[in-house]
């Protein structure tokens, strides 16, 4: 790809991450795109892009329309709610690269826990015989209705398959409250778990408990995308984007590609997986740390197989003894994740990628030159590779 | 619990006391043992044994001829259908005559309880058996789930035309008086209201049920959701190349053909993932919900709801047989039970057995047919094993399955696990929760001992979605090994 190592994200903003921000999610759109621009230390009136999700409520219109950008010459969604972090960012730099734009903002902002709650699933959801709706007419009328529950279905199976246990996946929640507790920014700010705490917790979609799920949470994050050459005119150091990736793969559904032979990969994450190892010239042993989408913990574990941290089936072993946790081999989500910061749709572990990449984490990892983040699973997905080195 | 009693339900007490221990006279029954009966019987039980039904193979047996099941031991002797032109029953008779007492008394509603078979030995076609009766017991008024009530226990000796016993029969019956009993299964919602001094029923009035999601489609799959209609699983083939397809497509992917067609599935699956749901709860469904992955043998997979199992008995690879239940008006779904397990032709052998031993569960939909077809089998001519109207003037929601159903079921999985060659020597089974049409009663079990002379006893329950249905044992005598 020829953007890779050609632009960069030059600026990050958020709002606080809450169960209840009392304000409107528009309100905290034009919050943390504010934040964002201030980050950069640009004027909103340079942004002349703006990418975003599909499944973002609150229009680019409306905030350009708040921070009074002048005009707008490059505006695009990506469908598939949480796979979208890093497809919202290609579009970003393939737009600054290709000089359709300068300056790109992205966001994502709501109220998922005090507005709609985003955990209880499809129950009610509209009725029509357009092919999207009549997707969920294979599996709403059994009770399968929540993502959980569809993230379940694969989880079995991998257990199954390779003898992975509920507390394999307990130690993902576990290093993810871990570094959430020394993240005064994170929802569970110390308040770390034990596997016991873990194992102890409710059922939700057996096998998953409660600590397998992500937080529903209200909050935004948004961030400024430009060329390189234009961040190096910046003050920050600019997080160059070295490669930014989607996938689809065969007999892709959303949540429930049951049918495919296998159902323990995520052969959409291979294909994303593939075009960034092949578009750095990176492979798994130049990664420092990760954040590896962690809407439910279960597949977390064949993320890191897909990008050839360990074999098929090995994920397991590898994520042992503390491996993914600070000072492991290869710490993921330093923020705390989705399950201990906030779930921001994946937006916030981007955000921690950038602030790796500048040396700024409160969970900050030495040495760091290469940092993997990754989208959404299930669904049509993305990653991206952010790295020091142009 | 016993209730305070009055005055008057303690003289009335006292007067089915004093009818204890009266002996009916011996009951001949009117046909002898014989094999259009038989047959009837193991058809409407599914009971498969050969030496019942089949001379050649019943000759070779250790039986050297036809014999009859020995859970329709009680079978013969019943009085058959009386339509008011055949002569009455017999009144003298000791369970008649209480049975009477506590009818005029407003006992009217009957439930059987308790049914222990002792078999001395399997019956032979022509055998002619007699009974007699006794009362054995009369309970004090006891308050129960389905009302006010006293529990009858009869105990019936059987011999054959030559006087030499055969086998006995240990009843006991709840005569209840309808309408006296819990409206409702007391969950820790309604208790908190009941101890609040409150009556949950005008508290929490009853909802009508939400329906569960509605299906959408459109001419692109229609076909599948009007098979369904009709109690078919249809899946989509491309007729070029036969590849199947679930959810269905537009286009082969293969080969880009348009053109499909549908094949009728053979239902039989096998359960290839699945989620127990928990949380959040959608009032359409029973929770925890099974939701499956199931894999069809023609290759597909489809997402299900797995029914008739707990969570614990679920495991991947499990066999499934499709069912189908109507959610609306218009909409039927597919629906998997785990499928009937294998029947063993081959009987197992002392030493082949150890405590502990699971027996492979078995799923048996109840449905209207089997209540009404298994009462005649048995011939069994209560009004609230065949009649609806009747059974809901007595108290009860629908017809229920009838005890002597309940024992040939569970005679005849038993059978399907231990052989041909095993002989029942007693089954004791405690009736619980009715079996009403539109349920699915789950019979699973275990070895809980293993005697030296090779009976084995196992204990076993069928439950159902209101509870256990019956609980017992069964002392099973095994063959000795090779």
């Amino acid at each position: 790809m020829n953007f890779a190592r050609q632009t960069a994200i030059v600026g990050i903003g958020a709002t606080e991450f809450s169960k209840n921000s009392g304000r409107t999610p528009m309100q905290l759109a034009t919050e943390a795109s504010l934040a964002a621009c201030a980050d950069a230390g640009i004027s909103p009136q340079q942004i002349d892009g703006v990418s975003i999700f599909s499944a973002e409520k609150n229009p680019e219109i409306e905030v350009a329309r708040n921070l009074g950008m002048p005009e707008l010459r490059f505006f695009s969604m990506i469908p598939h709610g949480g796979g979208a972090p890093a497809g919202v960012i290609q579009q970003a730099a393939m737009a600054v690269h290709s000089g359709v734009a300068n300056y790109v903002l992205v966001y994502r902002a709501f109220n998922e826990r005090s507005w709609h709650r985003f955990g209880s699933g499809v129950q009610g959801r509209h009725q029509s015989p357009e092919a999207f709706d009549i997707s969920f007419s294979w599996s709403s009328p059994f009770g399968l209705l929540t993502p959980a529950s569809w993230v379940a279905m694969f989880a079995t199976r991998y257990m199954h398959q390779y003898g992975a246990t509920s507390e394999d996946f307990g130690r993902v929640a576990v290093a993810d409250r871990k570094h959430a507790a020394t993240n005064p920014a994170a929802f569970f700010y110390e308040k770390p778990i034990t596997l016991e705490d873990h194992q102890n917790s409710r059922w939700i979609a057996e096998p998953l408990h409660l600590l397998d799920c992500c937080q529903e949470s209200d909050g935004a994050q948004a961030m400024i995308i430009t060329t390189l050459d234009r961040a190096k005119e910046l003050s920050n150091q600019p997080a160059i984007i070295g490669a930014a990736a989607q996938g689809v793969a065969e007999d892709q559904h959303m949540m429930k590609s049951y049918h495919r032979p296998d159902i323990t990969g995520i052969p959409e994450m291979g294909v994303v997986a593939r075009q960034l190892w092949e578009s750095t010239g990176l492979g798994p042993d130049d990664i420092q740390t990760a954040t590896i989408y962690d809407h439910f913990t279960p597949l977390v574990l064949p993320q890191l197989e897909e990008f050839g941290f360990c074999g098929r089936g090995e994920a397991k072993d590898f994520i042992a003894g503390g491996n993914i946790e600070l000072g492991g081999g290869l710490p993921i989500n330093t923020n705390g994740g989705q399950l201990g910061e906030a779930y921001i749709h994946g937006m916030n572990g981007v955000a921690e990628g950038v602030r790796q990449i500048r040396g700024t984490s409160v969970n900050q990892v030495p040495d760091v030159t290469n940092v993997l983040v990754t989208g959404g699973t299930a669904v049509p997905t993305s990653g991206l590779i952010l790295t020091t080195e142009a | 619990m016993t209730d305070e009693l009055s005055a008057e339900d303690e003289a009335f007490y006292e007067q089915l006391q004093s009818m204890v221990g009266l002996t009916g006279s011996p009951k001949t029954a009117r046909d002898p043992v014989n094999q259009s009966t038989i047959r009837n019987w193991c058809d409407a039980m599914s009971e498969a044994n050969p030496y019942f039904t089949d001379a050649e193979a019943a000759t070779a047996s250790l039986h050297g001829q036809v014999v009859a099941p020995p859970a329709a031991l009680n079978v013969w002797t019943m009085p058959g259908l009386f339509m008011g032109h055949q002569p009455g029953r017999d009144t003298k008779e000791p369970a008649a005559i209480t049975y009477n007492a506590l009818a005029a008394a407003g006992f009217r509603g009957v439930v059987a309880v308790n049914s222990d078979q002792v078999y001395t030995r399997y019956l032979r076609l022509g055998d002619v058996l007699t009974g007699t009766a006794k009362l054995v017991d009369v309970s004090p008024q006891k308050k129960t789930g389905l009302g006010v009530g006293h529990f009858v226990t009869t105990e019936t000796e059987y011999t054959d035309q030559n006087g030499d016993h055969v086998g006995s029969l240990f009843f006991r019956v709840l005569k209840f008086k309808p309408g006296t009993g819990r409206k409702k299964p007391v969950d820790a919602k309604r208790q908190a209201l009941i101890d609040a001094g409150l009556d949950p029923d005008e508290v929490m009035p009853e909802q009508p049920r939400r329906p569960r999601p509605l299906p959408q489609w459109n001419q692109d799959q229609a076909w599948h959701w009007e098979g369904l209609r009709q109690r078919e699983l249809r899946i989509q083939r491309f007729t070029d190349d036969g590849t199947l397809m679930h959810p269905p497509a537009n286009s082969n992917p293969n080969t880009h053909s348009l053109e499909y067609d549908y094949i009728v599935a053979s239902g039989r699956a096998t359960l290839y993932s699945y989620t127990v749901v928990h949380y959040p709860q959608v009032p359409a469904f029973d929770y925890p919900n099974i939701v499956g992955l199931v894999e069809l043998e023609e290759g597909v997979r489809l997402i299900s709801n797995i029914v008739g199992v707990t969570p614990e008995q679920l495991s991947i690879g499990m066999p499934l047989q499709v069912e189908y239940i109507d959610t609306h008006d218009d909409v039927t779904l597919h629906q998997f039970r785990p499928a009937d397990p294998p029947r063993r032709t081959t009987t197992l052998k002392r030493g082949e057995v150890q405590v502990g031993d699971e027996l492979p569960i078995k799923v048996i939909p109840v449905t209207t047919r089997l209540v009404v077809s298994g009462a005649l089998a048995t011939r069994d001519f209560q009004d609230v094993h065949h009649d609806r109207d009747a059974a809901l003037m007595k108290g009860s929601k629908d017809i229920f399955m009838n005890i002597l159903t309940s024992t040939g079921l569970t005679n005849a999985w038993l059978g399907d696990w231990a052989g041909p060659d095993a002989l029942f020597k007693k089954v004791v089974i405690g009736l619980g929760a009715p079996n009403y049409p539109g349920d699915l009663m789950t019979m699973s079990g275990s070895v809980t001992e293993v005697d030296a002379d090779g009976t084995v006893t196992v204990g076993y329950k069928g439950v159902n979605k209101l509870g256990n249905h019956i609980t017992g044992t069964a002392e099973i005598l095994l063959p000795k090994g090779a």
